[in-house]
């Protein structure tokens, strides 16, 4: 039989085009896509856009002639302390969630799954509560005559008052209590995910507990770290809230004077020119860490 | 100065008025997304109906029962009310330029901001005749709506505590370092360099630079021996005694006092910086007829009274008096003589130049 013969011809099925193919692949992403564009990008894209305006005193109606001069005033000691002061206290809050996070995380971690569960539930618990209340909360505990200090007196403690309320130790506590449990859970789920073989290989071939915890658990922990660190560091370095509130208006942060220019002053150009600048470092920041840590470990 | 705690009154809030208010503004910042879902729910609630007008107010800053005899006086005729007034000048000029109120909440500052920008609505008095019920210092203090309520700025203090009389704001800063961390001030920068300009001899309306700086310095001068500045519960500190000395307002100490007799409330010599609120009009209501009838209803002695004895204010409608409960219309902070009236100063829009000054002095004075 000669070649080919008795074979029916095929024929050849019509290459799909390159964009509608692309387009199929990715149809499943389109709401979600619209959404993020609609409701995240075009805003940021606004933001950016009136931060180069400026706005009338008395009717606050914005004007777009594109200037600088709002990221020119930014440079003022005024603006650079407050940064610096919120930069500072949100590391050392992240820094201080990092560790308490970790201690509780580990402890959860190792128990038995019911217990986990029920651990992981007291930790979630706090957020049913509103933010506010629990800040709240916070003034009342914190206060001269109130039941620590009133604690502190009994256990002779203190020779007077404790005089934490509305200091700059008070704002960290408010921040490390109301983003701990968004450090608690990242850091859950990468020790969760720890084989529990590899801690017996790493007994077997002679590590202490400190060197396992070391050398073993603690890289395998820390994409879970930073990824509560950035959730964390972010919020925590605009944070208006409670510095208002537990920091009694002495201690001015970048989220105040952010505030400020869109509550009172109604001054958006500049309101907007602060809230990119903060944006920017806010994208170093993550720049930074994302080379010492592949992104897709992070997340 | 002591006030009998009138067993008839029960305050209506919990918490102050300006309490109430900042606190659901600091709500509202930190979640916007329910601010812009209210904000649409407000803009729905404006629909040109027949008869139908729009009222932004604070929660509960109305007499229990004055909408409902409103309606029932004028069938056909609806106020409705929406609660998203605020004490933020920028978000009170937004909404006077947003078209979804008819009649506004909102302080002479902010009203005379407002009108410079031409968002106010201009009124016929002719069709407000009970305009006239209100005294002639606050009625010229608010030209452009009716007043409605006002507060003065002085000084609470705990005489036990401080262990002598305090009669001016001198008092307060000779006094500060000796009670090191016991003295809070208002967290509002009209109010508090406001009162500074007072303890200085100023006025505290000044546009004066140079004054303003003075005020600032001043402030700062005091900062360190400062427990806070605060917003809210200004003075409740001195309930428990762990603040002995407080920059507050009047109805806030009113309310403090049920609490605790010792706190004592001063109408410092130097003089008091002071709020007026009332209702204006945004430009172009749907409505105007109904507009002016729910005006002059609100001034109404019986219908103003209504709402003095639900808020517990200071009251600007003398001829109410006999309506309003014993006591707010025997109490020394709430209803000064005439002679404490004329020391107070209500505050006024000072023009973009002014603005920006106190605000540019009061940054530095948070900053320090």
């Amino acid at each position: 039989m000669a070649r080919g013969e008795g074979v029916v011809a095929q024929p050849r099925p019509k290459p799909i085009p390159r964009l509608a193919g692309w387009a199929r692949k990715n149809a499943l992403v389109a709401p979600t896509a619209v959404l993020t564009v609609v409701f995240f990008v075009v805003p940021l894209a606004l933001v950016a856009v009136y931060s180069f305006g400026s706005v009338d005193p008395v009717s606050l109606d914005v004007g777009f002639g594109w200037t600088t001069d709002n990221y020119r005033a930014f440079a003022s000691t005024l603006y650079l302390h407050s940064l610096l002061r919120s930069v500072f206290l949100s590391l050392g809050a992240t820094a201080a969630c990092a560790v308490l996070g970790f201690a509780l995380a580990y402890f959860i971690s190792r128990q038995p799954p019911r217990a986990q569960r029920l651990l992981l539930v007291a930790v979630i618990v706090p957020f049913w509560t509103s933010f506010i209340v629990r800040t709240y909360s916070w003034v009342d505990l914190l206060q001269n005559l109130g039941p620590i200090d009133r604690l502190a007196g009994t256990l002779h403690l203190t020779d007077s008052h404790i005089s934490i309320l509305y200091t700059p130790t008070a704002i960290a506590i408010g921040i490390i209590y109301s983003y701990l449990p968004l450090m608690i859970l990242p850091i859950y789920v990468s020790l969760e995910r720890i084989d529990a073989s590899i801690y017996n290989a790493a007994a077997d071939l002679g590590a202490t507990p400190w060197r396992q915890f070391r050398r073993v658990v603690l890289p395998l922990a820390m994409p879970g770290v930073i990824a509560g660190s950035i959730i964390v560091g972010i919020p925590a370095l605009g944070e208006y809230v409670i510095p208002e509130i537990l920091g009694g208006g002495k201690t001015l942060m970048m989220g105040n004077i952010l505030a400020n220019q869109f509550q009172n002053t109604g001054n958006y150009p500049f309101g907007s020119a602060l809230a990119v600048t903060l944006m920017g470092i806010l994208m170093i920041l993550l720049f930074v860490l994302r080379r010492k840590q592949p992104l897709g470990d992070v997340t | 100065m002591d006030i009998t705690p009138d067993p008839e009154f029960t305050p209506q809030i919990a918490l102050s008025r300006r309490a109430l208010i900042r606190r659901a503004a600091i709500a509202a910042a930190a979640l916007p997304a329910g601010a812009a879902l209210l904000e649409g729910f407000a803009g729905t609630a404006a629909a040109d109906e027949t008869g139908q007008i729009v009222l932004n107010n604070y929660p509960g800053w109305i007499g229990k029962n004055e909408l409902a005899a409103f309606a029932k006086k004028y069938p056909g005729d609806k106020v409705k009310m929406v609660t998203n007034a605020t004490s933020s000048v920028a978000e009170v000029i937004l909404q006077f330029k947003s078209g979804n109120f008819d009649v506004l909440l909102s302080d002479t500052t902010d009203s005379g901001q407002a009108a410079a920008a031409g968002l106010l609505e201009k009124l016929d008095w002719s069709k407000i005749p009970n305009i006239k019920n209100v005294s002639a210092n606050f009625r010229k203090a608010y030209p452009w709506g009716i007043p409605t309520d006002y507060g003065k700025v002085g000084i609470a203090y705990r005489p036990d505590i401080v262990g002598e009389k305090i009669t001016s704001w001198h008092d307060v800063w000779r006094l500060a370092p000796k009670f090191d961390g016991r003295v809070v001030f208002i967290n509002l920068e009209r109010d508090c360099l406001g009162s500074t300009l007072k303890y200085l001899g100023y006025s505290s309306n000044t546009s004066d630079a140079k004054q303003i700086d003075e005020a600032k310095k001043a402030v700062q001068k005091i900062k360190p021996h400062l427990q806070a500045f605060l917003n809210t519960n200004v003075g409740q500190g001195l309930v428990n005694g762990s603040t002995a000395i407080a920059m507050d307002w009047d109805y806030d100490v009113a309310l403090l006092k049920q609490k605790q007799p010792k706190i004592e409330w001063v109408a410092p010599k130097e003089g008091m910086h002071a709020y007026l609120e009332g209702f204006s009009v945004a430009k172009d209501p749907d409505n105007i007829e109904v507009v002016e009838k729910f005006l002059n209803f609100a001034l109404d002695p019986v219908q103003y009274a209504d709402f003095v004895n639900t808020t517990g204010t200071a009251y600007v409608v003398p001829s109410a008096s006999s309506h309003v409960k014993k006591y707010i219309s025997t109490s020394p902070i709430l209803k000064p003589t005439p002679a404490v009236l004329k020391r107070v100063e209500f505050d006024h829009y000072l023009g973009a130049k002014g603005t920006q000054l106190f605000d540019a002095a009061w940054q530095e004075v948070k900053a320090s």
